[in-house]
């Protein structure tokens, strides 16, 4: 079954154009990976399918349902959770607090008279405890290391219960022995049954841990398939090298 | 009928040229410092009040006094700049910025509540009272000389932008604070002497002002009002957007002035404040700072 | 700490009831009066302010919308005054979120500027419609308690300013506690991220807009019947916005108390002002500059430099040998 699809999406910022008719196709309960050069517009792509842009033209379609003027709380909602490239979690609040800002639905029983029950704050540290930041519960999250924060960014989408997630650079300023943990990490999570969109620069990771590969390059998908297939793809080679 | 809708559009232009005056300094101070000047009326006023007592101690024509004042509220502005803004942390600048003008803004109007008192003041000269008169439309002498000013201060100011080492320097520095410094602009000092410059085109414009119209120390608030909405329908940091806007909004001004009222007139302005948040809250005539501060 | 966080409100609670029965004079109740209406309204301005961090100069709009409103519903249609004053808060709320909805487009400084927008576009209405407001005599209210002197009605509404307190500190308590407030903190921290999980920043933002706009009218109720005669001037000037802003910024805008306890250092400050320099304008000049200080040297607030976290590391000490242990789980 198709998770994520898009038709020929495009934007341009003022006279750079970041995405030039992105066609992409992701079939559910697969780690994909999303690599290319620097500027190729995996980003600006990941911003567009979560709403945070609008694109010029084309589609957006997840589990069939065309989302691409949703607004990004909508897209959540729908199933697809998102973690950014710099790290970002809410620095003042502490770890349980950033934990307990994602929402689900809107029901406004839920929304508007829910105290902190203790059937979210249990959930939350059930994904605390899967992290191992449990220890830093009381903690502000400003106060933790960066890969400490990477966890916690993590943990926080992983509330929402998204059924696709997308990771933008999980590998990125972090030290070996927490990569292989995030990489163990996905592994599971996808076993679990969800859906991974993955963009990285680190290729070790990602030919080791994806079942597909696009190549992005100049702001569209220029191949994609299996990892060992990519990464002989003369085009690929290509783009990366500019030979 | 038509006669009346072409001396509410040659008033509208007249006017919408000094609010392009106005609206152009506080567009400035937010492109150079990230800094919402809400004090930028009372200054104005501070101005207008000086110049009425320039004119009424010494008996000169009030345009007499900028000699004196622009280079004052000049070095009054890199002070404010130096001194106070300075020091704000950039965690929470456009916010922070608002409320200690918001304080400076207080001030003014009590120091000259307390020194003139609450009763209007104006400023008339001899010249100023009568109006030209070209196919049936009335055109004030004073409100011509007010958009003179104001046009040949803003093509002033447009020159040291575009043509000076100076204005230079203040425009990369709007447009990129690091990379300005990287090659070798001294941006502290910089983003002072941009100050000073919004507050001398206040110099300017408070004297306009004191000849146009009569005032007291709570007008300004009116002011805020009416060049916040300038600057948001034409996109804040946008000078030219500013200029744009405020020649727009004028224009409906006078229109309505002369069509239904005074009040419905300056309502007019909240009215495209409020339409602009609603269809395009990043502004209509361009600037990329919009909305995301 | 525990003690003094839990006894001090409760001394402060014990020592505000007994108040007016504590003070030598009327003119003293008058003042507590005053200033337990400036702690209601700073406290519902914080609950728009504190929690999204959107600042507000505004909010005399609502305050003027709500004397005013309660004001003419007594007067032209002969409503009795709770009634008044709840129908009026009630509308004046709706107004709120209709403002609000667009008001929330844009956000940080260009929020403030259209909060004061808002304010000036009232001033300019309130003046012009001079027929339905009274022009400049004002609009005369009936006093509620016609058998009172005026010292005993302080009293009475001493304490109805008191209750609308207690009920703003309840709702602000409320929503520290709640999903809500969770998220409306969040917005604070980083909107976009927040969005990005769910949460209907839109929908929140209009939320707060409106609550914190409704006790501010009601206050705004309270004080047309209780000084009986209204001036444009004074109820949508935006001095009073500027007080509930400086009040919760001194207090600590994070806190509970924050505000309550700006507007108990602002609000006498300000009647002796008031009274030491007569009707001059150099009280503005005051709160000017009191606000510059404020902003420049203690944004975070008074409450906040008390309750400062102990700052040291939140990461326990451990070595190289421990930590990869803990990494091989």
């Amino acid at each position: 079954m198709t998770s994520l699809r898009t038709e020929g999406l495009t934007k341009s910022f003022g006279g750079v154009l970041a995405v030039d008719g992105a066609s992409v196709e992701l079939q559910e309960g697969r780690i994909n990976g999303l690599i290319g050069p620097n500027g190729s517009g995996k980003t600006t792509f990941f911003n567009i399918v979560t709403g945070m842009i609008k694109p010029d033209s084309g589609r957006v379609l997840y589990r069939d349902r065309d989302i691409t003027r949703h607004s990004p709380h909508r897209i959540a909602h729908a199933g697809i959770g998102r973690t950014f490239q710099l790290c970002r979690v809410f620095p003042r609040l502490t770890v349980l607090e950033n934990m307990l800002v994602a929402v689900r639905r809107t029901r406004l029983r839920e929304l508007l008279a829910g105290l902190r029950d203790q059937g979210e704050v249990e959930r939350a540290r059930h994904w605390l405890r899967r992290m191992g930041i449990e220890h830093l519960e009381d903690a502000e999250a400003r106060d933790l290391s960066y890969g400490q924060q990477k966890l916690l960014e993590l943990a926080a989408v992983l509330m929402a219960e998204p059924e696709l997630v997308l990771l933008d650079e999980p590998a990125g300023g972090v030290n070996p022995a927490l990569i292989d943990r995030i990489v163990s990490l996905v592994r599971d999570l996808n076993a679990e049954g969800r859906t991974f969109l993955v963009v990285e620069h680190n290729m070790d990771m990602v030919m080791g841990m994806c079942d597909h590969v696009i190549v992005f390059d100049r702001g569209a998908p220029i191949a994609a398939g299996p990892p060992a297939e990519v990464r002989d793809d003369p085009r690929v080679l290509e783009a990366y090298l500019g030979v | 009928m038509v006669s009346l809708l072409l001396q509410g559009l040659a008033l509208g232009v007249l006017t919408g040229g000094l609010y392009a005056l106005l609206a152009s300094g506080l567009s400035l101070y937010f492109g150079v410092m990230r800094v919402v000047m809400v004090a930028h009326p009372a200054f104005l006023f501070l101005a207008a009040y000086l110049t009425y007592t320039v004119h009424t101690t010494f008996g000169v024509d009030p345009f007499l006094a900028l000699p004196v004042t622009v280079p004052l509220f000049f070095a009054l502005g890199v002070a404010v700049q130096r001194l106070l803004v300075a020091r704000l942390a950039p965690d929470n600048l456009a916010m922070m910025s608002v409320l200690l003008t918001f304080g400076i803004a207080l001030a003014i109007e009590g120091l000259l509540g307390t020194i003139y008192t609450g009763s209007y003041k104006s400023v008339s000269m001899e010249y100023a009272t009568k109006s030209l008169t070209i196919g049936g439309v009335h055109l004030p002498y004073d409100k011509i000389i007010a958009f003179f000013v104001a046009a040949l201060t803003l093509a002033v100011l447009f020159a040291v932008l575009v043509r000076s080492r100076f204005g230079q320097a203040l425009r990369a520095t709007i447009q990129h604070r690091e990379a300005a410094r990287l090659v070798g602009v001294q941006t502290e000092r910089v983003a002072g002497y941009g100050f000073g410059v919004g507050l001398a085109t206040a110099a300017v414009g408070g004297t306009v002002l004191a000849l146009i119209t009569p005032f007291f120390p709570a007008s300004h608030w009116v002011w805020i009002g009416k060049l916040m909405a300038i600057i948001v329908v034409g996109g804040l940091g946008s000078v030219i957007g500013a200029a744009l806007a405020a020649v727009l909004l004028g224009v409906v001004e006078g229109l309505v002035l002369v069509t239904v009222d005074a009040t419905w007139a300056t309502m007019m302005f909240y009215v495209f404040l409020f339409l602009t948040l609603l269809a395009r809250p990043q502004g209509f005539f361009g600037g990329r700072l919009a909305h995301r501060f | 700490m525990r003690i003094a966080s839990r006894g001090i409100p409760l001394l402060v609670a014990c020592l505000a009831l007994a108040y007016p029965w504590l003070v030598p004079n009327y003119y003293l109740v008058y003042a507590g009066a005053l200033t337990v209406m400036y702690a209601a309204m700073s406290t519902s301005w914080n609950l728009l302010g504190g929690f999204t961090g959107y600042v507000s100069l505004g909010h005399s709009a609502f305050f003027g919308l709500g004397a005013y409103g309660t004001g003419l519903l007594i007067v032209r249609l002969g409503v009795p005054w709770v009634a008044a004053l709840l129908v009026s808060a009630v509308a004046v709320t709706a107004f709120a979120v209709f403002v609000g909805v667009a008001a929330v487009r844009v956000r940080g400084a260009s929020f403030v500027i259209v909060s004061i927008a808002l304010v000036s576009m009232m001033n300019l209405v309130v003046q012009g419609w001079r027929s339905l407001t009274g022009g400049s005599t004002g609009l005369q209210v009936p006093s509620p308690f016609p058998d009172l002197h005026r010292g005993q009605t302080h009293i009475v509404f001493f304490y109805l300013f008191l209750a609308l307190l207690g009920l703003a500190l309840l709702s602000w308590w409320y929503v520290s506690r709640s999903r809500f407030g969770a998220g409306l903190r969040a917005i604070r921290e980083d909107e976009d991220k927040a969005e990005s999980l769910g949460v209907p920043t839109g929908a929140y933002k209009v939320t707060a807009f409106a609550l914190s706009a409704l006790f501010v009218s009601l206050a705004g109720g309270l004080y047309a019947v209780w000084f009986g005669s209204l001036d444009p001037i004074f109820v949508f000037s935006i001095l009073i916005g500027s007080y509930m802003v400086l009040m919760s910024l001194l207090g600590g805008v994070r806190h509970l108390f924050g505000p309550l306890l700006g507007a108990l250092i602002v609000a006498p400050a300000g009647e002796y002002f008031l009274i030491a320099l007569g009707e001059t304008q150099i009280h503005l000049t005051a709160t000017g500059l009191l606000l510059v200080l404020v902003v420049l040297f203690m944004p975070d607030g008074i409450l906040a430099r008390l309750t400062r976290r102990r700052a040291g590391p939140s990461i326990p000490d451990e070595t190289a040998e421990q930590r990869l242990q803990g990494a091989a789980r």
